[in-house]
């Protein structure tokens, strides 16, 4: 096992007025591909560059298997980076890109070429050495790109939205691969993303930072399933809120009554955050909600309903079961019972539902 | 130079308390701006002290009195401006068109346009009127029972020699088509003409209301380019025997020494002014709507 | 050519029922191009033609005597002393020039990047007599430093090969910093980072990114300087006269009758020869220009 232990203590970052990280406390096992997932400014992309050295920290440390390296130069650190888009060095080809730090360390040419042509085979581009960047493809540079951060054999690799700028496609496939290589190399893997299928579909584990602290980190299922915090629930995944009203530990929302998850506001007139997937809907001449859009997803189709007082639900249905809910008629609701997170009352709760679309 | 070197020093000891870029790297940017600043000002602060420094009287500004009543300094004077307006107006009337049609048309120009502009800039003002002294000397020689021989007089009239503006346009072409050729990729013509003529604009409508205020910051800096140029030229100028105010200046430096470095301050002043004019054109432009 | 037909009915005038716009609208993209390239075609083909024919007759006759004597004797002491100091400004202007926009590109303030953006693009066109006689008023025999600092005591003469190089550079390092500018905006921060996370030193970073990416920039400054103080003539004029042999004053001479009669074709025959230098200089910067144009797209 190669990977190490990345552990962020207390880290403070700020420029100018902005504060990019406000004391964050996170601990990265070996071998393990974390996701640092947030909005843009909450601070992930600055955590990384910690790690890598490119920023230095007003207060806290980074400790790499329990060294201290905050104060290490970047380039005498034990990490290969890779780039949101365009870090290639235009005037080498692939190979020379990604042997690039052996030709820093003075490696002999053979052996050099021999290790980049190893590397290009690993990320999948064996016959594209004598490549130029302006002569790859997107998704090839990012490639050559992980190759590079690669070819030293660092303990650590860093990844910053290296899929953001790509095609949705080639996106999916190149995340899955960097997925596979992680786990084969058993490198421990710090991988930045506002992306939040992207992080679920990868990591190990998901830490959600907001405004420069860690919100919550779990397991991918654990966050989308058990958000601690309204933020994470809103930011990972669609959330409905849904007027509901208290009582003891039980919440009564569209006339049902479903146990609730976590602390409890004070007030008893609440939101209830239900998922579009846990929406029931059955089409019914006399249902309590009108059909207002529908669109088409492929395996699933999301519909938007209107209840008589107002409230719009969004629901997920497999694609199938909804063709006999055009828009215009009308369907019956009904939530899966399991336990649900609340939040206080927002004042205008159809606003949220957008903005999480 | 050896302020220079530290930046290719290999970063070793990064100071601990400086986060960002290490201070030894201001350092040296630091040197440079100020030796490139006394560089760049010693010339303009000595010519103005020698111009108000007399050695007998101390300070005067007698030398920059004198620059108005000199003789000849208004007759030469508007005639470079003249000089200027006409191979504006001529160039962008020349250029603007072709390049438009390039951009919209007749992609497969471009290729000649920028050989068509490129080529001034390999060949020297000295060596083009060189060229030019040769065949205007054919009218005499040659054409002097044609009717060319009248056209070969009257482009050389002392007065408005429009042979200057000939040769101050070709001079001028390859910054005049930089300027634009930028102006125009910085906007996307093709698809402003299309909405534009798709909304019912006649073609005269399209390029003075729509491509034209879109194109102000590249048109300012054509003319500037070529105001400097026209403003400036020499060579063609005094080897031809005309006097524009460049070739005046030179006239007059003979007689008095203060004076003339009087008058260069003089026309770097007014090129500042007119720079300034015509930026203003751009930057409002720019940070318009 | 989808393209073209595409637009063809855009173009058509109103209510004007004619076919076959594809074509028309190309022959419309010839006409607007049409005065410009006639012309350029009668102002500068026919100079360079009776240029052409000049250098290459001699009493009428076709012959390359005077392009022979054009390249010996004061003539070829000329044309290589222009060769030497347009070289001399040329590289020492690029590299001055690219520190100094190297230093204004890496500062955090912005005026003073736009105030040394604005001052090189005076600079870069403040040629000419005035440039002269400024240089002659502050290090001239005469000039204000001259005489504070007794330079005229140490040996000190504006008026010689080095000075007019200190005065080239007036306007040359200003037009490098114009050139070089984009290009230093055009290397990426991520290159930097990429490299020290390589474990690259900042020399290293220079020595295998930074300087090969700029290089064909770089090349291309040091051929528009060596062009701009090759084609200098009104500046050498006013300050030197002919103590420096430099081949445009040559040319102005024979052009001007300060020589013998008769000279005239021999100053084209120089003019040519400037032309062939100029162009194979011209023929090295194109390319490098298209280069770089990729690399730093």
């Amino acid at each position: 096992m190669n990977g190490a232990r990345v552990e962020f203590r207390g880290l403070r970052r700020t420029f100018g007025t902005a504060v990019a990280l406000d004391g964050l406390d996170l601990t990265v096992e070996p071998g393990e591909l974390i996701a640092l997932l947030g909005p843009s400014g909450c601070g992930k992309t600055t955590a990384l560059r910690c790690v890598a050295g490119f920023e230095r920290p007003d207060a806290g440390a980074v400790l790499v298997d329990g060294d201290d390296i905050t104060r290490v130069p970047a380039n005498r650190r034990d990490a290969g980076m890779v780039f949101q888009s365009y870090s290639l060095f235009p005037n080498l080809n692939a190979r020379d890109n990604v042997a690039f730090g052996m030709r820093v360390r003075k490696a002999p040419a053979a052996k050099r070429h021999a290790r980049a042509a190893e590397l290009l085979e690993l990320v999948g581009l064996p016959t594209h050495g004598d490549r130029y960047p302006h002569q790859l493809s997107g998704g090839q540079q990012q490639r050559v790109a992980l190759a590079r951060a690669l070819a030293l054999e660092p303990r650590v690799l860093l990844l910053d939205e290296p899929l953001s700028a790509l095609d949705a496609k080639v996106r999916v496939t190149l995340r899955e691969e960097i997925r596979r290589l992680q786990l084969s190399l058993g490198i421990t893997t710090i991988f930045v993303t506002h992306d939040q299928e992207e992080a679920l579909s990868i990591a190990d584990h998901v830490a959600v930072l907001k405004e420069g602290r860690l919100e919550q980190s779990g397991p991918p299922a654990e966050i989308y399933d058990r958000p601690a915090t309204p933020f994470v629930a809103e930011f990972v995944g669609t959330m409905n809120h849904l007027p509901g009203r208290l009582s003891g530990d039980e919440v009564e929302v569209i006339g049902q009554r479903l146990p609730v998850q976590g602390h409890t506001p004070g007030a008893t007139d609440v939101d209830v955050l239900v998922r579009p997937e846990t929406v029931l809907v059955t089409p019914a001449e006399d249902g309590e909600a009108l059909v207002v859009t529908s669109s088409f997803r492929g395996s699933s189709v999301r519909l938007l309903l209107r209840l008589d007082d107002g409230t719009e639900i969004l629901a997920d249905l497999p694609g199938h079961d909804a063709t006999r809910l055009a828009p215009g008629g009308r369907a019956g609701i009904r939530l899966v019972e399991r336990p649900v997170l609340v939040a206080p009352r927002t004042a205008a709760p159809v606003e949220v539902l957008t903005a999480a679309e | 130079m050896a302020a220079l070197t530290p930046t290719v020093l290999p970063d070793v000891s990064a100071p601990a308390h400086v986060p960002g870029r290490p201070r030894r790297v201001r350092v040296w940017r630091g040197v440079v701006l100020v030796v490139a600043a006394l560089y760049f000002l010693a010339p303009l602060l000595a010519s103005f002290i020698f111009t108000v420094n007399d050695p007998t009287q101390g300070f005067t500004l007698d030398a920059y009195g004198e620059i108005f009543p000199a003789d000849g300094f208004a007759q030469s004077l508007l005639l470079s401006l003249g000089l200027a307006v006409a191979t504006i107006v001529v160039v962008l009337a020349l250029t603007l068109p072709a390049m438009l049609a390039v951009r919209l048309s007749a992609p497969r120009l471009r290729p000649v346009m920028e050989v068509v502009c490129t080529l001034p800039l390999v060949v020297p003002p000295i060596t083009f009127v060189a060229g030019i002294s040769t065949v205007l000397r054919w009218g005499p020689d040659y054409l002097a029972t044609t009717p060319f021989y009248q056209t070969v007089m009257a482009i050389q009239n002392p007065s408005f020699p429009v042979v200057l503006v000939i040769a101050d346009v070709v001079l001028a072409l390859p910054f005049v088509y930089r300027a634009l050729d930028s102006g125009l990729g910085a906007m996307d013509v093709r698809t402003l003409v299309e909405a534009a003529r798709n909304c019912g604009a006649s073609w005269p409508h399209v390029v003075f209301r729509v491509i034209i205020p879109n194109l102000k910051s590249g048109l300012a800096s054509a003319s500037f380019l070529t105001l400097a140029l026209v403003l400036g030229e020499y060579t063609v100028a005094r080897l031809l025997g005309f006097q524009p105010f460049s070739v005046w200046i030179v006239t007059v430096s003979g007689a008095n020494a203060a004076m003339s470095v009087a008058v260069s301050i003089f026309s770097l002043l007014l090129t500042w002014l007119l720079l300034l004019i015509l930026s203003t054109v751009g930057t409002r432009q720019r940070s318009g709507p | 050519m989808a393209e073209t037909l595409a637009t063809a009915p855009v173009d058509l005038p109103p209510g004007n029922p004619v076919r076959g716009g594809g074509s028309r609208t190309r022959s419309k993209g010839w006409t607007a191009a049409l005065p410009l390239l006639v012309f350029v075609g009668l102002a500068f083909g026919i100079p360079a033609l009776a240029l052409l024919g000049g250098a290459f007759t001699s009493n009428g006759s076709l012959s390359s005597a005077n392009l022979t004597a054009s390249l010996q004797g004061a003539y070829l002491t000329a044309l290589l002393g222009s060769v030497k100091l347009s070289a001399l400004v040329a590289v020492v202007g690029a590299v001055l020039g690219t520190f100094l926009a190297q230093a204004v590109v890496t500062s955090r303030f912005r005026a003073l990047r736009e105030a040394v953006l604005t001052a090189s693009g005076v600079l870069a066109n403040f040629g000419g007599v005035p440039l002269a006689f400024a240089w002659i008023a502050t290090l001239g025999n005469s000039g204000v430093l001259t005489t504070r600092l007794n330079l005229g005591d140490h040996g000190w003469s504006l008026y010689s090969f080095w000075g007019l190089a200190l005065v080239y550079l007036y306007f040359s390092i200003p037009l490098m910093v114009l050139v070089v500018v984009p290009a230093l905006d055009g290397l990426r921060p991520q290159w930097r980072e990429a490299a020290q996370n390589n474990g690259a030193s900042a020399w290293q970073f220079w020595r295998y990114v930074g300087i090969p990416v700029l290089t064909p920039t770089l090349l291309g400054g040091v051929v528009l300087l060596f062009g701009g103080a090759f084609a200098a003539y009104a500046t050498a004029a006013a300050m030197v006269g002919t103590v420096v042999p430099l081949v445009t004053l040559q040319i102005a001479d024979a052009l001007t009758g300060n020589v013998l009669i008769g000279h005239e074709n021999v100053a084209l025959a120089l003019s040519f020869d400037m032309i062939v230098v100029a162009g194979l200089v011209m023929a090295v910067y194109l390319p490098l220009q298209r280069r770089s144009a990729r690399w730093l797209r």
